[in-house]
């Protein structure tokens, strides 16, 4: 399913730099980073704590603006939008997956899944439609009404699983999205995500330091010192 | 996708139902506060109205021009008898009595007492005033002989006089001024509670004191009882006028006790300042309940704004949360403000023998409850809370979605 390089990238980043202020000293997070994401790839973020793999991750979904530097998502420059075309575009485009599952803790599972339909303006047929499919897909048919803290971990990374899959976005982030569940729940996790990325050819993106992710990506970029070490195909 | 902010605001909000059940009767008491206030001071001016036009003045009065300011005898109601027929033909009359007045001087055998003397028909009398329910002791004017006289139970003590004790009344006659002396045996004595009437009042009746002034067939004052009795209130009534001419002015107890109008044109402002010092207090409830409530979902709100959402509905939610709190304490206020309103409406409060605004407090004052108190004070913190939301709001809406989820992306 991944596109080659010679169709046009889904993200492309150039010159990416960012530097904090953690108590008026300045932390150099990023140090210009140039490189393509194609649409379909499975790629895997990885490097050391401090390596500057969620700083990316925020960097290229608009949720931070970068020091200096590019980012073009699907061809537009984030940069030139608002903080309201941001949030529409992230809405129609991106998919998150966090470590912690960061699912609204007072809506049920359906209505966790359902919530960025709402904010797309999706009718509710539609909505409910595609929650019983998504839903079915993870595995978690019979677990529409219970509430997040109903559910184990792996159940939970399901659901966040499924609210970022539900409304057909172009790309997914994942940050550490296994890092809260032991292997087998995780590999079993990645191995669905993956099936999702064959079937759907969804892009996905993790950081991460699990070799679990490591060995099902499709691309490997090492991050050391806020810069590309290494960017590696896998077979 | 407002029914869902409204969803998610209430959920929210029940999460930490303690916390919650802890700022909404905070701010719940405030309002319950208000009502009551609001209840108190209508039920201490209703009672207030009461004592001042029930007692003795009535819901109006007649009199020729000038005499309220100079109490001269011969300034008497021009045309009494057939402004007399013409107010019993009127049907916004209910009662009237006749009053002649006089300055004059009490003498006993042991003390003497300067005093407004004062000529009544008993029976109109009755109808309009208290001075019959006043008698401690005796009996009202019964009309048996005229030379019946009933005084006060300060003056009583004044005098060292006991019923059926002979008393000496002096008064300057009309006109010539001359001296008019009779003797009266004190067969009844009153207790109004009031300083001024109960050591400076004595009634007789009013045949008596229209001869001794020498003012056969004339009067004073025509008090009235009115139908509707809120017209005492209104100073522009068409009936004031109707009645203020050939020389006569006709006053609603609102002109005749300005201190006691002007007491009650400020109700409504003494209620608005009372609001306003309590929904001060009640309102750092509701940013502290907002803030930490936000603070804990700072996460959340990082996530909700990642996924999409805008920082207009990030703003929408939480003043949703601020009206669904405002909602939690009404329900509380209203309920705790109907209980007291009615508990107190039956039992009254105490607070008789004080005075304000010129009017001795004379029975206990009971609390009003009106559908009033419901709405508007409600509504006042409905809207109260929600603009004391607009603050967390504003916070949350300008966080940044990096900066709220710096921990994970």
């Amino acid at each position: 399913m991944v596109e080659t390089k010679n169709s046009e990238p889904l993200i492309k980043v150039e010159g990416l730099r960012k530097v904090y202020t953690d108590d008026g000293v300045p932390v150099e997070a990023l140090r210009g980073i140039d490189l393509s994401i194609y649409p379909g790839e499975f790629t895997a973020i990885v490097g050391p704590s401090g390596s500057g793999k969620t700083t990316f991750l925020n960097l290229i979904s608009g949720l931070d603006r970068p020091t200096a530097g590019q980012v073009w998502i699907k061809g537009r420059l984030l940069a030139e939008m608002s903080d309201k075309e941001l949030s529409d575009f992230r809405r129609d485009n991106l998919g998150f997956i966090f470590q912690a599952y960061n699912l609204i803790p007072v809506l049920t599972v359906e209505e966790n899944v359902e919530y960025i339909m709402l904010l797309q303006g999706v009718p509710k047929e539609e909505r409910r439609r595609r929650v019983r499919q998504i839903l079915k897909e993870v595995g978690l048919e019979g677990f529409e009404k219970r509430r997040p803290p109903q559910l184990s971990g792996g159940q939970q990374q399901r659901v966040a699983v499924a609210r970022a899959m539900v409304s057909n976005p172009s790309l997914i982030l994942a940050d550490e999205p296994t890092a809260n569940l032991d292997s087998e729940t995780g590999g079993g996790l990645l191995d669905m995500m993956r099936e999702l990325n064959t079937k759907t050819g969804m892009t996905f993106i993790f950081s991460t330091h699990d070799e679990n992710v490591m060995r099902r990506a499709r691309r490997l970029i090492i991050l050391k010192d806020g810069r590309v070490a290494e960017d590696k195909q896998l077979p | 996708m407002l029914w869902t902010f409204m969803k998610l605001a209430w959920r929210n909000l029940l999460r930490n139902k303690r916390r919650s059940i802890i700022a909404g009767t905070a701010i719940g008491l405030g309002l319950a506060s208000l009502m009551f206030v609001d209840g108190m001071i209508i039920g201490m001016f209703n009672n207030m109205i009461e004592a001042a036009t029930a007692t003795f003045l009535g819901d109006g009065q007649i009199h020729r021009v000038g005499f309220r300011r100079t109490q001269e005898v011969e300034l008497t109601i021009n045309n009494a008898a057939s402004l007399i027929q013409q107010l019993e033909k009127d049907p916004e009359v209910d009662k009237l009595a006749l009053r002649v007045l006089s300055f004059g001087m009490i003498t006993s055998a042991a003390n003497l007492s300067a005093v407004t003397v004062v000529g009544i028909d008993p029976q109109r009398e009755q109808f309009l005033s208290q001075v019959d329910e006043a008698i401690v002791a005796g009996s009202y004017l019964q009309n048996k002989s005229p030379l019946e006289i009933i005084i006060g139970r300060d003056l009583a003590e004044t005098l060292e006089v006991g019923l059926n004790d002979r008393v000496v009344v002096t008064v300057a006659q009309a006109k010539t001024g001359a001296l008019s002396q009779e003797m009266f045996r004190v067969s009844g004595i009153f207790h109004f509670n009031i300083k001024e009437m109960d050591q400076g009042l004595v009634f007789i009746s009013l045949a008596k004191a229209q001869q001794m002034l020498a003012l056969p067939g004339e009067i004073h004052e025509i008090a009235l009882k009115l139908s509707d009795r809120r017209l005492g209130q209104n100073k522009e009534h068409p009936f004031w006028k109707k009645y203020s001419r050939e020389g006569n002015e006709a006053l609603g107890w609102a002109a005749l006790m300005p201190e006691l109008s002007f007491a009650l044109q400020f109700t409504d402002f003494s209620i608005f300042f009372m609001a306003l010092l309590l929904v001060g207090v009640v309102a750092f409830s509701i940013i502290n309940t907002l803030f930490m409530s936000l603070y804990e979902r700072i996460f959340e709100f990082g996530v909700l704004r990642a996924v999409g959402t805008r920082k207009s509905g990030l703003f929408q939610l939480i003043l949703l949360e601020a009206a669904s709190l405002g909602i939690i304490s009404i329900i509380i206020g209203s309920c705790l403000g109907l209980v007291l309103l009615l508990i107190f409406s039956h039992v009254g409060i105490d607070y008789s023998g004080i005075e304000f605004a010129g009017v001795t407090i004379q029975k206990a004052i009971y609390p009003v409850l009106h559908i009033g108190q419901f709405i508007r004070y409600p509504l006042w913190i409905l809207i109260f809370t929600i603009v004391i939301g607009l603050y967390p709001a504003l916070h949350a809406a300008k966080i940044t979605p990096a900066e709220a989820m710096r921990k994970s992306l």
